[in-house]
């Protein structure tokens, strides 16, 4: 991260403004970088000095210029001049040499060096500095550079990669060509109708679903003595969702599958999520609000496809209830049943953590009021409560939706014969080798899930991670009606169960001979995973955590820059925050592979797109920790601070870091957590050297290792308990000390 | 706070120019309209205004914390409209005192000389003479939390006048303070800013406060200046009937003026003030109602209600369609019908005009 250069202000004599501008530093190093360091690499290594590629050494015009700009703001910073002037001259001489710079690379496509790196943040730090003192950005220099720098980031490893992912979709060999997009969505792999139960023709079969549906809806309305015109509607609409059904229920294809799969698992999990909402914010009996809480932390520490894996033990040919109780010998968790299973496992958790907060902000008076004035429990409930979490569902049925068509591991283990768009983006390109139909496939997935985001998005009002955060008022609880928190209690009762049979299924697993087969007590599993896998286990822990720092401080950044500060680029910044969060990681895994494979940023088969993968993919997270954590700070503090003339790097470190410990250790440990766990964006960016564990898990799995696949799962799910437990534990310890001073 | 005579060395107060300032908010909000003020050195001016009228805007301009949208701010000659909130000689006491909660008294105070990088001597020495200015000497030690708003306050007085400004801003200072310790907090703030002679630029809702506290008022409206005067000029000669309306309360009487007297029903009073003759609207305090002795000239009024309450007596009366409201103190009348004909006289201090409606 850019850091103000520390120049002490000299004020004129009576005049109130910088003798010289703070941007003579930056620019010095930049000249000094320019001179000593090589601009451009040979190959993939950072560090290699090599004669010829030096900017001097390579010649070209542009790359004058870059020195020129160098050498002419370092000049101007130290000239007399009113500061706002000198900041606008700046400007011009910062941004003609950066500008060079970049038009050098783009044209000649050379990987870049460390002088280069340097050099060019140097001027981009200059040029923060003129931005500052122009006052063409509101800010010291520190946040005119910062403005500048995550606006970069923004741009270079979000919107780019993405963007690439769309050209290779329609431009293939140099030229506009739709010819490949088309072929893939004919393809039968992308969508194909087939009815393998009887004789009638799958199409026919389609359209029978339509005009029942339309007739079932049409009649509805008349029976409802709606006006003709709304009949009409009503046939037109009930044709297309019969339509749909029929497709869902025919189609073979990876977008139909995809699809029934979001039909079964989000309004599951979100009537699933509700369900558990309700009982932990009003169940009578206390041990259940406590399991709750379990439950909302095990998606944090479970890498997704866990429990997908867990299942073959459980349910698979050999599993201990198909196999072992039932004698059965059955294939059927292999396909929608098992990978719906799994997410509705995987992702009612995140449901459930949604609706806690709409459930929790409802007023009790409301209801209270309500039961005044007549209502008992059913009729409150249907009334009032049901109304107000209405717009709750909704988020917590799309968030769903999104996570069930990203969800990469789930279909990969349990997939079976059916493909899934998110898988078919991956073996489209690792397995046939065919980069413009992963894109195409690619480019499917992110219209279908940028589409469901946007509409929730849409739906809550605004695009702002500033979310409502309710504060649970006082007063009694209305309790939910007996019978039905009985219901709602055995449910989660059986929920918790399997649950807990998933994960001692897979510990138990790492000790057992061979699963289904041979139950005796053996440790090979976890000799196995010493030797092969506890090298990667740290390997991947070491580039978690590496990944860690850089994605809470920018998210840190990006949250202190967006509610704090208002700037030209403020909304494109949070725009871009919001793509990273909601673009599935195969997507942006494949969009890592085509934006940094050639140019300028050669860095494929290497530790640092990894880390640059999980920085930006992770940094969300720590961006929602960070706004949370800055809504509590009055802004007054801040200001209070300025006006006693600290700058705004000071303000961060004196005053919002000690008032923040807890919130930023806290996105730290999550940054890491989500790293360690990261599976589909990092599948296609480990290369041999640069393995990561749950990728080696994954390809375990799918190999029928699954002893050592248990060890390792094993000890990933206790270490990042452990580490969630204990950091989290600690941090909290820090900041009740922090709160005890302020009382 | 004593009043022992502390002064703070190095104190250098400035004057302030702002030129046609404007502040736009996205496209529509005109928060502050081409406004031009300029404010002497060591004086205290007060802006005074509804919410929303652009007086906190316009002293967040002046700090830095927000940019004009259009002219000019000059501290002392120099244009510090782009100039960084950080490099102004300028500070701010705030509402919310914005003490730093994980501070102690002293480390609060010590912020802004920590922040210049000043050596720690001298860092000791500043800040036990900013405590000492504001009667807290003892109090360095504990945490912020555990004081009276009151003294909250002068922590915040003292941590913004610790780096020496050559301007000094309130922002509301006393809105969270309860009404009797207001009025002690806000008499010490003006002893400390005579006794520093410290350039100040007060925000305040409050009217009383601001005729209490200021060398001069400025009642804003709706972003632009309806009028500019000392808290005397302001209640005596009013500008506008906002003003009027703002800075107490006031009656609007139609009436007619001939260069001497106002005739309002036919009662003359004799009243000298820069007006062309004519018709005009006769601006009445409501303290400055009497009931006429006999033989008195008075005008007629028809008694409507009262409310006793105590010291004054409340009254509304009638005069000619207008409804007026009196404060009579003493016992003026005690038992009246609804219906009753009074005759009201005009007490010279409260009276002054306006143009007509």
């Amino acid at each position: 991260m850019a850091v103000t250069t520390p120049t002490t202000p000299s004020r004129t004599g009576n005049g109130m403004g910088l003798r010289f501008s703070g941007a003579w530093l930056p620019a010095l190093v930049a000249i000094v970088t320019y001179l000593t360091l090589p601009f451009g690499r040979p190959g993939r290594p950072f560090l290699t000095i090599e004669p010829d590629l030096y900017a001097l050494a390579l010649g070209a015009p542009l790359l004058w210029i870059v020195l020129l700009g160098a050498v002419a703001s370092f000049v101007v910073s130290l000239l007399r001049l009113n500061t706002a002037v000198r900041g606008d001259v700046l400007i011009a001489t910062g941004t003609v040499g950066l500008g060079a710079g970049v038009l050098w690379f783009i044209l000649s496509a050379t990987p870049f060096g460390i002088g280069a790196l340097l050099t060019l943040a140097a001027l981009a730090l200059v040029l923060g500095h003129a931005l500052s003192e122009s006052g063409r950005i509101q800010g010291d220099a520190f946040i005119a550079t910062s403005i500048l720098v995550v606006s970069l980031f923004v741009i270079l490893f979000i919107i780019y990669p993405l963007f690439t992912v769309l050209r290779a979709a329609v431009i293939i060999d140099g030229s506009f060509d739709l010819s490949q997009l088309r072929r893939t969505l004919t393809h039968p792999l992308f969508f194909f109708l087939d009815n393998p139960r009887s004789q009638i023709d799958e199409i026919g079969l389609t359209l029978r679903w339509g005009m029942v549906v339309a007739v079932l809806t049409g009649a509805w309305a008349v029976f409802r003595r709606r006006s003709v015109p709304v009949v009409a509607l009503r046939l037109v609409l009930g044709g297309i969702a019969g339509l749909i059904i029929g497709v869902l229920l025919y189609g073979r294809g990876a977008l139909p599958t995809s699809l029934l799969t979001v039909a079964i698992v989000a309004p599951t999990c979100t009537l699933l999520g509700l369900a558990f909402a309700l009982l932990g914010q009003r169940a009578r009996f206390k041990p259940i609000r406590r399991s709750l809480d379990v439950i909302s932390v095990l998606p944090i520490i479970t890498p997704p496809f866990i429990l997908a894996f867990a299942m073959i033990f459980l349910l698979g040919r050999r599993g201990i209830v198909t196999h072992g109780l039932f004698d059965m010998s059955t294939n059927w968790i292999y396909g929608i049943p098992g990978v719906a299973i799994a997410q509705i496992l995987a992702f009612t958790p995140i449901a459930y953590l949604l609706l806690r907060g709409s459930i929790s902000s409802l007023n009790p008076a409301l209801e209270e009021a309500a039961q005044t004035l007549g209502a008992g429990p059913w009729t409150t409930m249907r009334t009032i409560t049901w109304p107000l979490v209405r717009p709750g569902l909704a988020a917590a049925f799309l968030l769903s939706m999104i996570e069930s068509l990203a969800d990469f591991g789930n279909p990969i283990i349990l997939g079976g014969d059916r493909n899934y768009l998110a898988t078919e983006v991956y073996l489209s390109l690792t397995g046939r080798f065919n980069p413009n139909e992963a894109a195409a496939y690619g480019v499917v997935l992110l219209a279908l899930v940028l589409g469901a985001f946007f509409i929730q998005r849409l739906w809550l009002g605004g695009g702002s991670f500033v979310t409502v955060t309710g504060k649970p008022s006082s007063g009694a609880l209305a309790p939910i009606p007996r019978v039905l928190e009985i219901g709602l209690t055995l449910v989660l009762f059986v929920w918790t169960v399997f649950v807990a049979a998933l994960y001692i299924s897979i510990v138990v697993g790492s000790f057992a001979q061979l699963w289904g087969v041979n139950y005796t007590f053996t440790t090979r599993h976890y000799e196995d995973f010493m030797r092969a896998g506890w090298p990667v286990f740290l390997y991947t822990a070491r580039v978690a955590a590496i990944s860690a720092v850089p994605a809470m401080l920018l998210g840190f950044l990006v949250a202190y820059l967006v509610s704090r500060h208002r700037f030209f680029g403020r909304r494109f910044v949070e725009f871009g925050s919001l793509l990273s969060f909601a673009t599935p990681g195969t997507v942006m895994g494949v969009a890592y592979i085509f934006a940094f494979n050639t140019g300028p940023w050669l860095l494929t088969a290497s530790a640092t797109i990894i880390i640059l993968a999980l920085v930006f993919r992770n940094m969300p997270v720590a961006i929602r920790a960070a706004v949370a954590g800055l809504a509590q700070i009055d802004p007054s503090l801040e200001e209070a601070s300025t006006m006693l003339r600290a700058r705004s790097l000071t303000t961060l470190r004196r005053v919002l870091f000690p008032l923040l410990v807890n919130t930023l250790v806290t996105g730290l440990i999550f940054a890491f957590v989500s790293a360690m766990t990261a599976v589909s964006q990092v599948i296609f960016l480990v290369s041999p050297g640069n393995q990561l564990a749950t990728v080696l898990l994954l390809g375990w799995v799918e190999q029928g290792q699954l002893g050592r696949a248990a060890a390792m799962g094993t000890i990933l799910i206790v270490s990042m308990l452990f580490t969630i437990l204990v950091v989290l534990g600690l941090a909290q310890r820090i900041s009740a000390r922090v709160v005890r001073v302020e009382g | 706070m004593d009043s022992t005579t502390t002064v703070v060395k190095g104190i250098q107060p400035a004057t302030v120019d702002l030129r046609g300032l404007l502040k736009r908010f996205g496209k529509d909000v005109v928060a502050v309209n081409d406004v031009d003020l300029f404010i002497e050195r060591g004086e205290l001016l007060t802006l005074l205004g509804p919410s929303g009228c652009g007086k906190t805007t316009i002293l967040r301009l002046i700090a830095g914390l927000e940019r004009p949208t259009a002219g000019q701010i000059l501290i002392d000659d120099d244009d510090v409209s782009r100039l960084p909130a950080y490099l102004r000689d300028i500070t701010m006491v705030f509402q919310s005192y914005a003490l730093f909660p994980h501070m102690n008294v002293f480390e609060n105070v010590a912020y802004g000389v920590r922040v210049a990088k000043r050596p720690k001597q001298e860092i000791e020495e500043r800040v036990h003479e900013a405590l000492a200015m504001v009667g807290l000497e003892d109090y360095g030690k504990r945490a912020t939390n555990a004081l009276s708003g009151g003294q909250q306050q002068r922590v915040a007085l003292a941590r913004a006048l610790v780096i020496r400004p050559r301007v000094l801003l309130f922002d509301e200072p006393l809105s969270n303070l309860d009404a009797k310790l207001r009025k002690r907090v806000r008499e010490d703030i003006r002893s400390l800013q005579q006794r520093l002679g410290i350039t100040s630029v007060y925000v305040t809702h409050d009217q009383e406060e601001a005729l209490a506290i200021s060398d001069r008022v400025v009642v804003m409206n709706q972003g632009i200046i309806e009028q500019i005067g000392s808290p005397h000029v302001l209640y005596t000669r009013p500008a506008s009937r906002f003003v009027a309306d703002f800075i107490g309360s006031a009656n609007f009487i139609p009436g007619h003026y001939d260069g001497q007297a106002i005739d309002v029903l036919g009662y003359r009073r004799p009243h000298v003030q820069d007006m062309a003759s004519g018709p005009v609207t006769v601006m009445v305090r409501p303290e400055a109602i009497e009931f006429a002795r006999e033989g008195e000239e008075g005008v007629e009024a028809t008694y409507l209600s009262s409310a006793y309450l105590g010291p004054v007596t409340e009254f509304i009366f009638d005069i000619g369609g207008v409804e007026v409201f009196a404060t009579i103190s003493g016992l003026g009348m005690s038992v009246a019908e609804r219906g009753d004909t009074v005759r009201l006289r005009f007490n010279e201090a409260g009276v002054s005009l306006l143009p007509p409606e």
